[in-house]
C-alpha cells in the first residue's frame, strides 16, 4: 500500500485541477516527482509544490494499492478523482466541480459538500459525500443523453437539481432531500431519496427506478398510477412498507417507475379515495 | 522563396507520373521545373510525394455547424487540445472548431476543401466561418434545387433566366458551383411533407425534381461553369431508392457540356454520397445493397461523376439541407434532433448518429460505400469522401484507404468484426480489387480537381500552385495489402504538408498558420440578364424575404483575398 497525503500550505482563488493526480497516474510517483509536477489552473500551470505539502509513504504496483488523502480547504480544487478505475481518495474538506466525475473504479470519500457535477458520467466504483451536492449529481454533462452508467453515489445530505439527469445505469441514493428534476430523461438504474422532493422527478423517463421515502411535492403529468404496492422489491432491493406506484413518462412511452412512500404521501392518498384502473396521475395534478 | 523536394516516390495521376522516383521544385507559391542552386533542399527520400488533397464535399463552415456544435457540446468534448505557440486549442471529433478543422486537414496533407452546401441567405454568415478556418481554399455551394425562383423558372422550362439568376446568385453569395439537395422534397418539408421519386411535384409549384435537375443542369452547361451540377438526389437513405437514384442519372442523358471553363470536366453531373443512394428492397426488415445495379449502370454513363459518403464506423453528427430525411432519421434513432427552415430557399436538419459494427443498417450502409469504390471502374469519376460529417468525420479518410487497398483488411473485418449482413445482403466479401497508390491519388486528388474544373491545383504541373503533400511512407517496402494498419498510420499525419509554396506541416507537426481564401466563380456576360431577372423577382423578395435586398448580398468584405475564377459564360 502506498499512501500520498496532501496537506495544503496555500489557497488559490481560480480552481486547481486535479484530474491528472488520480491512482492511475500517480502511483509509481515519489515526493521528488511531485516536486516536479505543474498543475493546470485556468489556462496555465504552477508547482503544485506550491499548494501542497506531499507525504508519500509505501510501496504501490497499481493504483489500486494507493491512497490519496487530500487536507485542507478543496472548495476550490476541482476534477479530484477524474477518470480514476481505482484506488481510494479521501478528501477532509468540501470539494470544487466534478468530484469523481468518470471514475470507473475505486473509491471517492468527501467530508463535506461537493459543487456540481459530482460523479458526472461515472460507469463505475463508489463515490460518498457526507455532506450536500450541487446540481447535476451523477448526471451526463451538457448535451450528453449518456449519464452515469454504473457504480454508486452516496450523498449524505441534500442532493441539488436534476440529479442523476440521464442516468443510464448504477446507482444514486440521497439520504437527505432533493430538488427538482431527479432522474430526469433517465432511462435505466436507481435513484433513492430519503427525505423530501418538491416538485417534477422522473421527467420523460424511459426506464429505470426512483423511490421517493420522503414527501413529493408535485408529480409531473406523465406519470400514470400504478396502485398501492407493499414492500416492493426493486433491482434487488425490498424497501420495507407502502409505496404508493406510478409508471412513467406516458409521454414518451416510459416504462420507468416511481415508487412515493405512503406514509409520507398519505395526503395524497386520501384525496384518491376508491382506487380503480381509471385513476390517473392527471386528475391528481389538477387536483393538487 | 525556392525549394526542391527532392527523392520523393511521386504518384501525380493528372500527369500520370506513378511511383516515380524524382524531385519537385516549387518557386514563390507555384510549381516550377528548374530551380536555382541557392534553393533549399528539403529531403523526402523514398517518401510518397503527391498533390495536396481536394475534398471535394465536406460540410466545413455554414450555419448548420453552428447549431450543431451548439446542441452537440458534448461533441465538442471530444478531441480537446491545449493551445500551443503556433495553435489555437482544438475542439469537437465529429464536428471540430473551426480551427482544428483546418490543422486537421493540414495535417492529412489537404489543401482544398469544397463546403458542400450554402444557403444564400446564410452565405454571409458561411464565409465568416470559411474566414475562421486556416489552411484550406474552401470553395461554397450555394443551394439551388429548392429555390422558389428556381422552381418557377423550372416550371416554365426558362433555361435563360434559371442561367441569369444562377450567374447573379453566383457572385451575391460568392458561391463556385450549383448544389441540389433532394429537389422539391426540403420545400415539401416546409408542409411536413416530402417527395418520392424524381416525378413527385413540390407542394403548391407544380413542378417535379426531375424538371428542376435538368432545368439546373442545362442552365450550368449553358454559362459554361468549371463544375457541373453536384446532386444529393431524392430518397437519400431510403431502402429501396435505387430506381430514384438511376432516373436521376438518366435525368441529364443527352444534355451537352458548355465550353471553356466547362471543358475541363468530363461530366453533367455530380452525384454526392452515392452509398446513401444505392439501397434495394422496401423496408429496413429487407433492404440489401444495390451498389451492383447502381455501379453498372454508372460505368456505362460516361456524363457522371460521384463521391461515395463512406461510413467509418463512429459516433458522428448528420447535417443536412434534406430536413425530411434527417426527421425519418430521428424516427428511427429517438436521439436529439433539431430542424431549420431558410425561408424561400431550402431547409436542414441535424441529429447525431452512431455507426455501430454490431449494427445491421451500419454494416450494410458501410458495406455498399466499399462496393462502389471496387466497382466503379474508372477512379477518375469517383471520389473519396465521408460526407463529412454525415457518414464519418474526414479526419477518418487514412483508415477508409487502408480498406480500399486491402482485400486482406475487409475480408477479416467481414469475417470477425461487422454484423453479418454484409455476407447476406451485400458483395463485399466477393470483391478482391485493390486500390493502389496512383488509385488513392486519383480518388483524393486528380479526379476531384478535375471534376470541379480547377486548373491550378490537384496536379504537380509547373505553373500549378505548389500545393503538395509527402506522407512517411515508402511504397517499395510496405506490402498495403498486408499493412492495412501502417498505411492507415502514414495517411493520418503528413510529413509535409506545403500549401501555395509555404510549408504549413513539418515533420508531422504545423508549424506555419495561413489564412484560408474563398474561391468563387465570376460569370461573364450575364450582366444584364442578370439584372433583369433581379428587377423581376424584387416585389417578391421584398415581400417575402426577411432582410432587405441591399443587406443579402455578401459583401466584399466578408470575403478577405478571395481566388476569383472568372468564367466567360457566353
Ligand atoms: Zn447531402
Ligand atoms: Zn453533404
Amino acid at each position: 500500500m502506498k499512501t500520498i497525503t496532501f496537506d495544503q500550505i496555500k489557497t488559490s482563488s481560480i480552481a486547481l485541477e486535479f484530474d491528472e493526480l488520480i491512482p492511475d497516474e500517480i502511483y509509481s510517483w515519489t515526493e521528488a516527482d511531485f516536486a516536479k509536477y505543474q498543475v493546470p489552473i485556468g489556462n496555465s500551470r504552477f508547482p503544485i509544490t506550491d499548494f501542497f505539502d506531499i507525504t508519500v509513504e509505501g510501496e504501490a504496483n497499481g493504483p489500486e494499492e494507493v491512497e490519496m488523502i487530500l487536507n485542507g480547504d478543496l472548495n476550490r480544487v476541482k476534477y479530484i478523482g477524474c477518470k480514476m478505475s481505482a484506488g481510494n481518495i479521501v478528501c477532509n474538506s468540501s470539494v470544487d466541480l466534478h468530484v469523481g466525475a468518470e471514475m470507473s473504479g475505486g473509491s471517492i470519500l468527501v467530508k463535506g459538500n461537493a459543487a456540481a457535477h459530482a460523479g458526472r458520467e461515472m460507469s463505475g466504483g463508489y463515490l460518498e459525500i457526507e455532506g450536500n451536492t450541487k446540481e447535476f449529481t451523477g448526471a451526463s454533462y451538457i448535451g450528453e443523453w449518456r449519464g452515469m452508467t454504473g457504480g454508486q453515489i452516496v450523498v449524505g445530505g441534500n442532493a441539488g437539481k436534476q440529479c442523476g439527469e440521464c442516468l443510464t445505469g448504477g446507482r444514486i441514493h440521497v439520504k437527505g432531500n432533493c430538488d427538482i428534476l431527479a432522474g430526469i430523461h433517465m432511462t435505466k438504474g436507481l435513484i433513492e431519496i430519503d427525505g423530501d422532493v418538491n416538485r417534477w422527478p422522473g421527467g420523460q423517463m424511459k426506464n429505470g427506478n426512483i423511490v421517493i421515502h420522503g414527501f413529493l411535492g408535485r408529480l409531473l403529468e406523465g406519470f400514470v398510477l400504478n396502485g398501492i404496492v407493499v414492500d416492493p422489491e426493486v433491482e434487488g432491493t425490498t424497501f420495507k412498507g407502502k409505496y404508493i406506484h406510478y409508471t412513467g413518462d406516458i409521454g414518451l412511452n416510459g416504462k420507468g417507475n416511481l415508487y412515493l412512500g405512503a406514509e409520507a404521501n398519505k395526503e395524497k392518498l386520501a384525496e384518491y379515495g376508491e382506487l380503480d384502473d381509471e385513476y390517473t396521475s392527471i386528475r391528481e395534478y389538477r387536483n393538487l | 522563396m525556392e525549394y526542391i523536394l527532392k527523392n520523393g516516390i511521386v504518384y501525380d495521376p493528372a500527369n500520370e507520373i506513378n511511383g516515380e522516383k524524382m524531385d519537385v521544385m516549387f518557386k514563390d507559391g507555384l510549381i516550377v521545373d528548374n530551380v536555382s542552386a541557392d534553393a533549399e533542399v528539403l529531403d523526402v527520400t523514398d517518401k510518397i510525394v503527391m498533390p495536396a488533397g481536394v475534398d471535394p464535399h465536406a460540410h466545413v463552415a455554414g450555419p448548420k455547424l453552428v447549431v450543431g456544435r451548439l446542441y452537440r457540446p458534448e461533441d465538442s468534448r471530444r478531441g480537446v487540445t491545449q493551445k500551443t505557440k503556433v495553435l489555437r486549442s482544438e475542439s469537437g471529433f465529429s464536428i471540430p472548431s473551426c480551427p482544428a478543422t483546418g490543422y486537421r486537414y493540414s495535417r492529412l496533407g489537404y489543401g482544398t476543401v469544397v463546403e458542400a452546401a450554402m444557403p444564400p441567405l446564410e452565405a454571409k454568415h458561411t464565409h465568416e466561418e470559411i474566414a475562421t478556418i486556416p489552411q484550406l481554399d474552401i470553395p461554397a455551394m450555394p443551394l439551388f434545387g429548392n429555390n422558389w425562383f428556381v422552381m418557377e423558372y423550372a416550371k416554365d422550362n426558362n433555361i435563360e433566366d434559371i442561367a441569369a439568376f444562377v450567374a447573379a446568385w453566383l457572385k451575391i453569395s460568392k458561391g463556385y458551383g450549383i448544389k441540389i439537395v433532394n429537389p422539391c422534397g426540403s420545400e415539401a418539408w416546409g408542409w411536413g411533407m416530402n417527395v418520392h421519386g424524381v416525378n413527385d411535384k413540390a407542394p403548391y409549384f407544380d413542378v417535379t425534381s426531375k424538371e428542376v435537375i435538368v432545368a439546373l443542369a442545362k442552365a450550368n452547361e449553358m454559362l459554361n461553369l468549371p463544375h457541373s451540377i453536384h446532386i444529393h438526389p431524392n430518397d437519400l437513405g431510403h431502402p429501396g431508392n435505387v430506381p430514384t437514384t438511376i432516373e436521376t442519372m438518366d435525368a441529364v442523358k443527352g444534355i451537352k457540356k458548355g465550353k471553356g471553363a466547362a471543358e475541363v470536366r468530363d461530366q453533367v453531373m455530380h452525384l454526392t454520397h452515392l452509398q446513401f443512394h444505392s439501397y434495394l428492397g422496401n423496408s429496413w426488415k429487407d433492404v440489401t445493397s444495390g451498389a451492383e445495379e447502381v455501379a453498372k449502370h454508372f460505368n456505362k454513363a460516361d456524363n457522371l461523376t460521384c463521391d461515395i459518403g463512406q461510413v467509418t464506423f463512429d459516433e458522428t453528427t448528420t447535417m443536412t439541407a434534406d430536413a425530411p430525411m434527417e426527421y425519418d432519421l430521428f424516427k428511427l434513432s429517438g436521439l436529439k434532433w433539431t430542424n431549420k427552415d431558410i425561408e424561400c430557399e431550402t431547409a436542414a436538419g441535424i441529429i447525431p448518429c452512431i455507426y455501430s459494427k454490431r449494427s445491421p443498417v451500419s454494416t450494410l450502409q458501410w458495406a455498399i460505400g466499399l462496393e462502389l469504390f471496387l466497382l466503379i471502374e474508372d477512379p477518375w469519376r469517383v471520389c473519396l469522401t465521408t460526407d463529412h460529417p454525415n457518414a464519418g468525420p474526414f479526419t477518418r479518410y487514412p483508415r477508409i484507404i487502408s480498406w480500399l487497398m486491402s482485400n486482406e483488411k475487409r475480408q477479416d473485418m467481414c469475417d470477425n468484426e461487422v454484423h453479418k449482413w454484409v455476407h447476406k445482403r451485400t458483395l463485399l466479401p466477393t470483391l478482391e480489387r485493390e486500390y493502389d497508390f496512383y488509385d488513392i491519388a486519383t480518388i483524393t486528388r486528380a479526379a476531384p480537381a478535375k471534376i470541379y474544373g480547377f486548373t491550378d491545383r490537384g496536379a504537380l504541373t509547373p505553373g500549378y500552385r505548389a500545393d503538395i503533400a509527402v506522407y512517411d511512407i515508402n511504397p517499395n517496402d510496405i506490402d498495403p495489402s498486408k499493412q492495412a494498419d501502417e498505411i492507415e498510420k502514414g495517411f493520418n499525419v503528413a510529413d509535409y504538408t506545403i500549401k501555395d509554396g509555404q510549408i504549413l506541416v513539418k515533420d508531422k507537426e504545423i508549424v506555419k498558420v495561413k489564412e484560408s481564401q474563398n474561391i468563387w466563380v465570376n460569370v461573364k456576360g450575364w450582366e444584364q440578364n442578370e439584372q433583369k431577372v433581379i428587377d423581376n423577382i424584387m416585389p417578391f423578395f421584398t415581400q417575402y424575404y426577411s432582410v432587405k435586398w441591399e443587406n443579402y448580398p455578401v459583401h466584399d468584405h466578408y470575403v478577405s483575398n478571395p481566388i476569383r475564377v472568372d468564367v466567360d459564360g457566353k
